[in-house]
């Protein structure tokens, strides 16, 4: 008895003493409650309804037929389709450019700083700006491919965001301007940390350039490429604003930008149909995490 | 070093391999300001050539009828006060997770840091569904409340705090000073770099954001840069294109001077990494 009321005088004393470590926490514990494990669970509880915005004492209950739905919607595949599509691209061109800048810049030793952040400057700019500009870059009357059509390159303009192949390699490539350098400055600090004994063993075991980058600058880059990897394809797979910004609400009368994200907007603020939207996002959302979890596990972290 | 002449050859590649893509990195920028200032029949039919004659009549327009000044008071305003609370908020928690032992401190970090797993797609329908009942969709509230504080600020500002001595925190305990006096004129002064950090982030995702304004903001008196940006974009006949330019110029030059005055702590914020070879 004794020992339980000092135990328990002690863990009083204990919370008393960090009062103010509850108090200044607080503000977070409140804010999640609201907006972090209220919406959680109010998103399961939707995708059980029809609910809509402009009716909502029509509220129905539908049991799983919105999961259904969407698990065997064509348009919500051919967007998941879209954004895969959009994202290998992009991921690829993003991260090697990235590299390949890096590996440059690190040979350098004049304009090192220089470079580093002109390269760097695309990454402030807002995405609406960047689709402004990377629209009318491209556009059928703009500069770039007037060039084309002048050198001889393109026969004709190319109407682009018509097509049905196009679209999403042409945005990965206004994407991949500008975020590469994101991947350029993480990757060059990486080069800088990697220590110079291993490349000075590597000449004197007769390595060229090429063998020195491939078999030590790649291997011990590992954990900086695994983290792009990881961040690339959860923001690249909730792409947004870059098609809503350039194509109709259907992105695109045959649908060949629409993404994941552009169809959940759809339903949920065009249609009203929040209860199917958020079936769509809880799905997108387990993709994501599946897939997040998946890369952890193909390419397990030295640590 | 005996091959010194073979590196400085491979460095004068690079070097100028470098400058060529620096100036495909600047061309789109280049072409903005350039449009900016060229008649809109140019920019329509010779858009490769440079200007003939130079016209403000883009920016003229920009401030009349697209009444840019009240878009940047409204970005201002939003950019601005999500980034003082969120800071504030974030620092108040990182330094209890950081210097204040309190029981169960360790369970509810750990906690916190799962939340982070969640992909944020799944919040958008609840969270609107959540804040139109509370009535704050067409008002600023909605953007500002919920990004109040948050898990990633904690986090990188609580790694930042837990370098500071435990003895500097503990001696002041002992000389009396209340914990709000401690975080107030110790830690958040120590906290400087992370703080860059955390505001920078802060200030340039919601100037950039255009989603949440989207969503939220839809009276034209709300309008944010971004959004009016996008909604000027659908409204100008092709003969006027300069004024796009001159709207889209005048956004995004605070952030590039901005950029400028303080990269080294931008490309960190960023990275989150450190620069030193």
């Amino acid at each position: 008895m004794q020992e339980i009321n000092v135990n328990r005088k002690a863990f009083v004393q204990r919370v008393r003493k960090g009062i103010w470590g509850y108090v200044f926490v607080s503000p977070w514990v409140a804010l999640y409650i609201v907006f972090g494990l209220y919406p959680l669970l109010l998103s399961f509880f939707l995708t059980f309804f029809d609910y809509s915005f402009v009716r909502p004492e029509n509220q129905t209950f539908t049991g799983i037929g919105n999961w259904v739905s969407a698990l065997t919607d064509p348009l919500f595949w051919r967007s998941v389709y879209n954004i895969f599509y959009n994202q290998s691209i992009f991921i690829f061109l993003k991260n090697g450019l990235g590299l390949l800048i890096a590996a440059l810049i690190f040979q350098v030793r004049t304009g090192a700083r220089f470079f580093r952040t002109i390269y760097f400057m695309p990454v402030v700019t807002s995405v609406v700006v960047l689709m402004t500009i990377g629209d009318y870059l491209a556009s059928p009357t703009g500069p770039l491919q007037t060039l084309l059509v002048q050198a001889g390159v393109l026969g004709s303009p190319v109407f682009w965001k018509s097509s049905n192949l196009l679209p999403m390699p042409v945005l990965a490539l206004i994407n991949t301007w500008k975020w590469f350098g994101i991947s350029t400055v993480i990757l060059l600090a990486g080069m800088y940390n990697v220590s110079p004994q291993l490349y000075e063993a590597a000449s004197i075991d007769g390595a060229g350039a090429w063998q020195r980058f491939r078999f030590i600058t790649l291997p011990q880059l590992r954990p900086q490429l695994l983290f792009l990897l990881t961040v690339d394809l959860i923001n690249g797979l909730q792409m947004f604003t870059e098609v809503f910004t350039t194509f109709n609400i259907q992105g695109g009368a045959n649908n060949q930008a629409l993404t994941p994200v552009l169809y959940l907007y759809r339903e949920a603020f065009d249609q009203s149909n929040i209860g199917y939207a958020s079936s769509l996002g809880l799905v997108l959302a387990i993709m994501i995490a599946g897939l997040t979890m998946l890369q952890f596990r193909i390419f397990p972290s030295e640590e | 070093m005996s091959n010194g002449k073979r590196i400085n050859w491979t460095e004068i590649i690079c070097f100028t391999l470098l400058a060529l893509g620096a100036a495909l990195v600047l061309y789109p920028f280049f072409y903005m300001a350039m449009n900016s200032v060229k008649p809109g029949r140019e920019i329509l039919h010779n858009p490769t050539a440079l200007p003939s004659e130079i016209t403000f009549s883009g920016y003229q327009a920009v401030f009349g009828e697209l009444d840019i000044m009240r878009l940047f008071r409204n970005s201002i305003f939003l950019a601005g006060s999500i980034t003082l609370i969120n800071t504030t908020f974030s620092a108040l928690a990182a330094y209890a997770f950081a210097k204040i032992p309190f029981p169960g401190r360790r369970h509810l970090f750990a906690y916190m840091l799962s939340t982070m797993m969640i992909p944020g797609v799944l919040f958008l329908i609840p969270t609107y569904v959540i804040i139109y009942n509370i009535g704050w969709v067409g008002h600023f509230e909605a953007l500002i409340i919920p990004s109040a504080v948050s898990v990633y600020n904690i986090f990188l500002l609580r790694q930042f705090m837990v370098t500071i001595p435990d003895q500097i925190v503990e001696s002041a305990r002992i000389d009396g000073a209340s914990e709000l006096r401690i975080f107030l004129g110790i830690v958040l002064p120590l906290s400087r770099p992370a703080l860059a950090t955390v505001a920078i982030l802060g200030f340039m995702g919601s100037w950039n954001d255009f989603f949440g304004p989207l969503l939220y903001l839809n009276q034209p008196e709300n309008w944010t840069v971004q959004l009016g940006l996008q909604m000027f974009r659908g409204t100008v006949p092709g003969e006027n294109a300069q004024e796009i330019w001159a709207a889209t110029t005048l956004i995004t030059l605070p952030l590039i001077v901005l950029y400028f005055v303080l990269q080294e702590q931008f490309v960190k914020a960023f990275a989150n990494v450190s620069l030193e070879k």
